[in-house]
């Protein structure tokens, strides 16, 4: 586009072209001479200058004409040979010829100007169109930045140096605070940064430091600039103005583009810290009504103790102590769950791993059901040949407790509830399964929820009084975090004749490999 | 019979102290670490319950100068999130653990296994255990189940030992590694796992519903407290 007209080849061609017509008008004139008249000869010309019009810049075209009329002049009009004219009409008829060549010159040459014009906007336009739509294509500011200087190098013929600020604009100019494509120099670099804090173009035509080499161009968002673009050249002749133009407007496409992602993120964090801040919330006021019940509990046991000792019955101090073992166990559960849950939240959580044995894991969690299980409500079913599980041993233990705890508590008193391992393909599952009301098709997500209570079990024909029901959403909330921490799922599944099934899913990893054993070895 | 008791709550120092006294321990108790230490200074106790949270740093001096004198048994008080710090007790030597909150009967039942086993590095105190229907004699190798001789390969013996000459206490993976398996095995849990699963099938009536060979997640494995 820089190019000066007369050395690119399609303007030789053209060049060939106006040549051609020209000598065709002139062959055509010197074999129809005597044949037609002088003004039949004389449209010949108008007619060549016209089309050789079409391919010739404004000004050749202009010059091309006069000197054809001249030479017609000399060659066809009397005298012939000379320059003088004998007839008034010739006279005439020359100037109408220049005038009406040089007319339909200049409207030949201003079409094509037009159309020149209209072609370069439409492929600016389609450069942007293009930009536009790679910009979209990732979220990734070092890949738009990559793009957009690809396409400054497209129109500019050179690649420009960038600067691409990372986050917000920082205090200083640091670095590390924004992306730098193309290497410039500390000056250069210094006259981005000042680019981008003052969101304003430099350099010739821009109205600021005209006297520059060099153009800075903002990629400015809507409030402010996303960073920066440099382009020097050589020193007194600046490119083209339009260049400039077009070069600025695929910049502000990358600063919108950067701005946008900058408000998508910002929208996603408001979002995400509204959520944590709502989880912590509603997390906050059921401990705290979680610990109300059993903390009643025990302070009306203990000052009922206090207080009436000596008028209750030795049988009545007996309850009332067991009351206060029973709710501090209660309150300790609570607290290990709520513990575990705050722990399992934070980022990078280091969970203990070992090799355990499905069968111990089991062992300990009947162990420990059977002190409040005395009827032996709770049974374990192990399939044989069970690999070792790797997982956290005090983790996978609590989560089994608290759905153990939670069968026990939301099914009838004579029903059983079942802890079942299987090892179905690329997993082991550990179920615990009751013969509960089951839960209610909408609540199967909800109850995974943090503190999610009491209405869930609404169906059925069991109402467990209120003091059963406290404490079910913690536990559930601890189980998934716990199982999800395993790279696993805790899932909820309705059972056939009714109750739930609550299953643990948990990626099953291949142990390694025994060696011998050594003390066998030893002495055998 | 003396007892060192190390905690700094106060509340629940007056409470445990009182609870012993009733089964007529004689308490002293510390409030710290180096008023523990001081006290074991003094004069000889029979047993030591130590409290992990405490002010003045960590356990592990206190159990390395009770170590080096004499076979006092301790018994560490830990909360539940002092997982690590309790095992590193535990494999250094300490006799059991406890985790708050726990009700004086299981205390007293610690305390006094911890005590029947003293003086263990002097004289093998236990060669032979009793329950239920399991009769294990360490001298003669002999191991008996409903009346009937059960044959246990070589390793297999050498675990149930282990755990025989420290029946109703805690012993860790990593005790039990190093004992049976040397240690460069101190770390080898998965073997652990699967003879002890040998040995549940061997022993045990319900093998996933054990109660004798009794798992303590993430510590090691406690063979329940022999009949006497």
């Amino acid at each position: 586009m820089s190019r000066p007209f007369f050395f690119s080849p399609s303007a030789l061609r053209r060049l060939a072209l106006a040549a051609a017509v020209w000598a065709l008008a002139w062959a055509a004139m010197a074999a129809l001479d005597g044949e037609v008249g002088l003004s039949g000869l004389a449209m010949l010309l108008v007619l060549a200058s016209a089309l050789a019009t079409l391919w010739l810049p404004i000004g050749a075209s202009l010059v091309a004409t006069a000197a054809a009329v001249a030479a017609f002049n000399w060659c066809f009009v009397p005298p012939r040979h000379a320059f003088a004219i004998d007839l008034r009409q010739d006279a005439l008829l020359l100037a109408g010829m220049l005038a009406v060549s040089w007319v339909v010159a200049a409207v030949v040459a201003r079409q094509r100007q037009l159309a020149d014009q209209s072609r370069a906007h439409a492929r600016q336009a389609e450069q942007l169109r293009q930009l536009g739509d790679a910009l979209r294509d990732t979220d990734d500011p070092a890949a738009q930045a990559g793009v957009l200087r690809d396409a400054l190098a497209q129109l500019l013929g050179s690649a420009p140096s960038l600067l691409v600020l990372a986050g917000a604009l920082p205090a200083q100019d640091e670095p590390q605070a924004a992306l730098v494509l193309g290497e410039p120099d500390a000056h250069a670099l210094s006259g981005l940064w000042h680019c981008t804090r003052q969101a304003q173009a430099f350099g010739p035509g821009t109205g600021r430091h005209a006297d520059l080499p060099e153009w800075y161009l903002p990629l400015r968002g809507r409030q402010a600039a996303f960073g920066a673009m440099r382009l020097a050249f050589k020193a007194p002749d600046p490119p083209d103005e339009a260049l400039r133009v077009q070069a600025q407007a695929l910049c502000d496409q990358m600063g919108l583009a950067l701005q946008r992602a900058q408000a998508r993120r910002e929208a996603a964090d408001a979002q995400r810290q509204a959520q944590v801040q709502g989880v912590r919330n509603a997390m906050l006021a059921a401990i705290s009504h979680d610990y109300r019940t059993p903390l009643a509990a025990i302070m009306g046991a203990a000052s009922s103790l206090q207080e009436q000792g000596e008028r209750l019955s030795a049988a009545q101090r007996r309850r009332l102590a067991q009351a206060i073992v029973d709710e501090t166990t209660q309150l300790s559960h609570l607290t290990d769950n709520t513990l575990q849950l705050a722990r399992l939240d934070t980022p990078d959580v280091q969970l203990q791993l070992d090799w355990e044995s499905a069968e111990e894991i089991v062992g300990s969690v009947l162990a420990r059901a059977r002190r409040h299980d005395p009827t032996r409500r709770v049974r374990a079913r192990l399939e044989p040949g069970l690999p070792l599980v790797r997982c956290d041993a005090i983790l996978l233990t609590q989560l089994l407790d608290n759905l153990v705890d939670n069968a026990l508590k939301y099914s009838p008193a004579e029903a059983p509830v079942e802890i079942l391992v299987r090892h179905p393909g690329e997993h082991l599952v550990f179920a615990v399964r009751d013969r509960g009301p089951g839960i209610a098709p909408g609540w199967r997500e909800r109850v995974f929820e943090v503190f999610q209570r009491g209405e869930v079990f609404q169906r059925g024909e069991v109402a467990p009084h209120a003091g059963q029901r406290r404490g079910a959403g913690v536990g559930l909330a601890v189980c998934r975090a716990i199982a999800r921490a395993h790279g696993g799922e805790l899932r909820l599944r309705p059972r056939g004749h009714g109750g739930t099934s609550f299953e643990c899913w948990l990626p099953a990893i291949p142990p390694p490999p025994m060696a011998e054993d050594p003390i066998t070895e030893a002495l055998a | 019979m003396k007892v060192l008791l190390v905690e700094d709550d106060r509340e629940l120092r007056n409470t445990l102290r009182d609870a012993l006294a009733v089964e007529g321990y004689d308490v002293v108790t510390a409030a710290s670490l180096s008023e523990g230490l001081a006290l074991l200074q003094h004069s000889p106790v029979d047993l030591v319950l130590l409290d992990l949270s405490l002010p003045d740093g960590e356990g592990d001096t206190l159990l390395a100068t009770l170590r080096r004198r004499q076979a006092t048994p301790l018994i560490v008080i830990s909360a539940r999130e002092g997982e690590g710090q309790k095992v590193r007790l535990l494999d250094a030597g300490a006799d059991d653990y406890l985790v708050k909150p726990f009700g004086v009967p299981e205390l007293l039942a610690r305390m006094r296994v911890a005590l029947r086993h003293r003086g263990t590095q002097v004289q093998p105190a236990v060669t032979r255990y009793v329950r239920d229907a399991l009769t294990v004699d360490l001298a003669s190798r002999e191991v008996l189940r409903d009346g009937q001789a059960v044959h246990l390969t070589p390793t297999e013996f050498n675990l149930l030992a282990r755990l025989v000459r420290h029946a109703g206490q805690v012993v860790t993976h990593r005790q039990l590694l190093t004992d049976v398996w040397g240690a460069d095995f101190s770390e080898h849990t998965h073997y652990l796992r699967l003879y002890m699963g040998q040995l549940r099938a061997k022993l045990e009536h319900e093998p996933a519903d054990p109660q004798l060979l009794l798992t303590e997640p993430g510590v090691g494995y406690r063979l329940a407290e022999a009949q006497d």
